[in-house]
């Protein structure tokens, strides 16, 4: 799998950025490198999330420090990183009194592509987001869900080499949520077009991204590469003893554990691939110590997200 | 690719250059204003001042015709200057109410959904924006106003002959430059209150306000003042003095005709930053 821009460079490259508005530091000497299908940006409201694309995109000037965006520096190259994007703000953003179609065509001409190609890929779009019965209705009259397919049609309309989308499954129902995500999920593994997805939502990030960047308060809490994670298969086990026993973290740690102890009796360990739990019973036998309770799961993003929202 | 296969794939067709993404805005803002049969026709009427001017200059000299209507060749005293100065004032009239009609949806139409931010996040820069969107009223005006008014000009030095053009070459400049100057101020003016005032009958009457009102508020201060302090807020006392000092015709006020250009200028320059605050490609919440 190719795992940077098309032209080999990281997709996104984080140099010291700081951005501050008025006196307040938005965000903070962020330092990262990412080169991934696609990137989710975590973090909780207020985070600076949706300020570090803007800043991608130019509407905020870095104060310090830099950024590469699919290997284009942004300070002097800002017009050709914006014509490789394709960006679906957070907020509503449309034309209210033209057709759908007309809109999405609209946006293609300003992406550059010449007016019959526009109006072609235009329909496709919409098709493609499914609002193609809906294509000569004004986007004024659609539901929420339906503005928020159709933002998504206007960010993908010209095929740019990166989309940004922030926050896509704002405001939408269960069952459109799940089309957002299949979308955006299709889109990543056509392996065409590079993702940032910034989201406060765990499960859509988990499920869409293969690379993570988790803010906080402007400044990075962790970053993690989710893909690699999954590929070196490694289990995480939490256990309940009866009483707490130094001798069966001893025994466990003999297997190749990593053991951090949530409380006392209370254990979660990181497994190598080649243990499995059967030894922990076995081990837990021998010292006769009682398990009460044994939870084998992977580190979920939410792990990973409370433990650098406690962190920092 | 039939759309039915539902399918998204990248573009790997030409590219418009990147300067050229400014015209799209023109293009598409042009075909929304002309998709109003209601505009259309108006603007048809706009254009009735520059088709009386073309057959009354055609006609001055056209003496067979004439005899046939039993006037002659001095019927209106000749085309003088004063022809082409109450001509010059019947194109920008409508020129103004064409600002009016077409200028409030302009920018507010963007604003008021956030589109901003989807022009923006693309090679588009505000700069470029509102270039596009005064070429929208440039394009509308120019052809009622001074594209018009060279053409009865030119047309009366080709008629008249014996060097007429040259001799009254200040009736061209005062057509060229008046108007391009009006167009100027008027769409920064329009476009900055668009950006302002979302609502279009309030736009409108902003405009009006600025125009009438303020011109009578200016003629309160000459009068508590007795001075023409007052006409520096006259905006179209300001434009009024500066076509007639083109023409070589008479000015109003004791103002030097530079204090009118510094009014006209600082309309402008407010009117850019106006733009320059508002222009955001998202929402600036304090």
């Amino acid at each position: 799998m190719n795992k940077s821009a098309d032209n080999g460079a990281p997709v996104l490259e984080l140099d010291g950025l700081t951005v501050k508005l008025g006196r307040r530091t938005i965000l903070d000497q962020l330092e990262a490198s990412f080169s991934g299908r696609a990137i989710g940006l975590l973090g909780p409201n207020g985070a600076g999330k949706t300020t570090l694309l803007r800043t991608l995109l130019g509407f905020y000037p870095p104060t310090a420090g830099g950024a590469k965006v699919l290997g284009r520096d942004l300070s002097i190259e800002g017009k050709q990183i914006r014509a490789e994007i394709g960006y679906m703000p957070e907020s509503d953003a449309f034309i209210a009194n033209i057709t759908a179609v007309h809109f999405i065509r609209l946006m293609a001409e300003l992406s550059g592509l010449p007016s019959e190609s526009a109006l072609e890929r235009a329909h496709e779009a919409l098709f493609y987001v499914g609002l193609g019965e809906a294509r000569y209705r004004k986007v004024g009259t659609f539901s929420t869900g339906m503005k928020q397919m159709v933002k998504l049609a206007q960010a993908l309309v010209h095929g740019p080499r990166l989309l940004m989308l922030d926050e896509p499954t704002n405001g939408l129902d269960p069952p459109a949520r799940k089309r957002m995500i299949d979308l955006v999920s299709d889109i990543r593994d056509r392996g065409t077009s590079r993702i940032i997805l910034s989201s406060h939502l765990l499960g859509d990030v988990e499920t869409v991204c293969d690379e993570v960047l988790i803010l906080k308060n402007g400044a990075i809490a962790d970053s993690c590469d989710l893909e690699a994670d999954r590929q070196a298969n490694k289990s995480f086990v939490e256990v309940d003893l009866e009483t707490p026993n130094d001798d069966f973290e001893r025994a466990v740690a003999a297997l190749g554990c990593e053991i951090a102890s949530l409380e006392p009796g209370k254990l979660k360990l990181v497994m190598p691939a080649e243990v499995s739990t059967r030894e922990l019973w076995i081990a837990a036998d021998e010292i006769g110590v009682g398990i009460r309770r044994l939870d084998l799961k992977r580190d979920s993003l939410q792990d990973i997200f409370l433990r650098a929202m406690e962190d920092h | 690719m039939a759309v039915y296969e539902r399918i998204w794939r990248r573009y790997e067709g030409e590219l418009t250059p990147l300067h050229w993404r400014g015209a799209v805005i023109t293009k598409y803002a042009l075909a929304e204003a002309f998709s109003s049969r209601i505009f259309a026709a108006f603007y048809m009427l706009c254009l009735l001042p520059t088709v009386i001017g073309v057959f009354l200059v055609y006609l001055s000299h056209n003496v067979s015709l004439l005899e046939q209507v039993g006037l002659t060749k001095e019927f209106m005293g000749g085309l003088t200057s004063v022809f082409f100065q109450f001509l010059f004032l019947w194109q920008a009239l409508p020129a103004f109410f064409v600002a009016v009609i077409v200028s409030p949806s302009l920018i507010a139409a963007d604003i008021s959904n956030n589109a901003l931010s989807l022009y923006l996040s693309r090679p588009v820069n505000r700069r470029d924006y509102v270039l596009g969107k005064m070429a929208v009223l440039a394009l509308l005006l120019s052809p009622i106003t001074w594209m018009g008014g060279l053409l009865i000009f030119i047309l009366q030095a080709y008629l008249e002959g014996n060097h007429w053009g040259i001799e009254n070459w200040r009736i061209g400049m005062a057509y060229f430059v008046g108007h391009l100057t009006w167009i100027v101020v008027i769409s920064l003016l329009t476009l900055a209150i668009s950006a302002w005032v979302r609502f279009k009958p309030a736009a409108r009457g902003a405009l009006f306000g600025i125009i009438f009102i303020l011109s009578g508020f200016a003629q309160a201060i000459n009068a508590v003042t007795d001075t023409s302090m007052g006409d520096l807020i006259h905006l179209t006392r300001a434009i009024v003095n500066v076509v007639m000092s083109i023409f070589g015709g008479p000015t109003h006020g004791d103002l030097p005709i530079a204090f009118n250009w510094f009014t006209l200028a600082a309309t402008c320059v407010l009117s850019i930053w106006m733009l320059h605050r508002k222009l955001r490609a998202h929402e600036v919440v304090k």
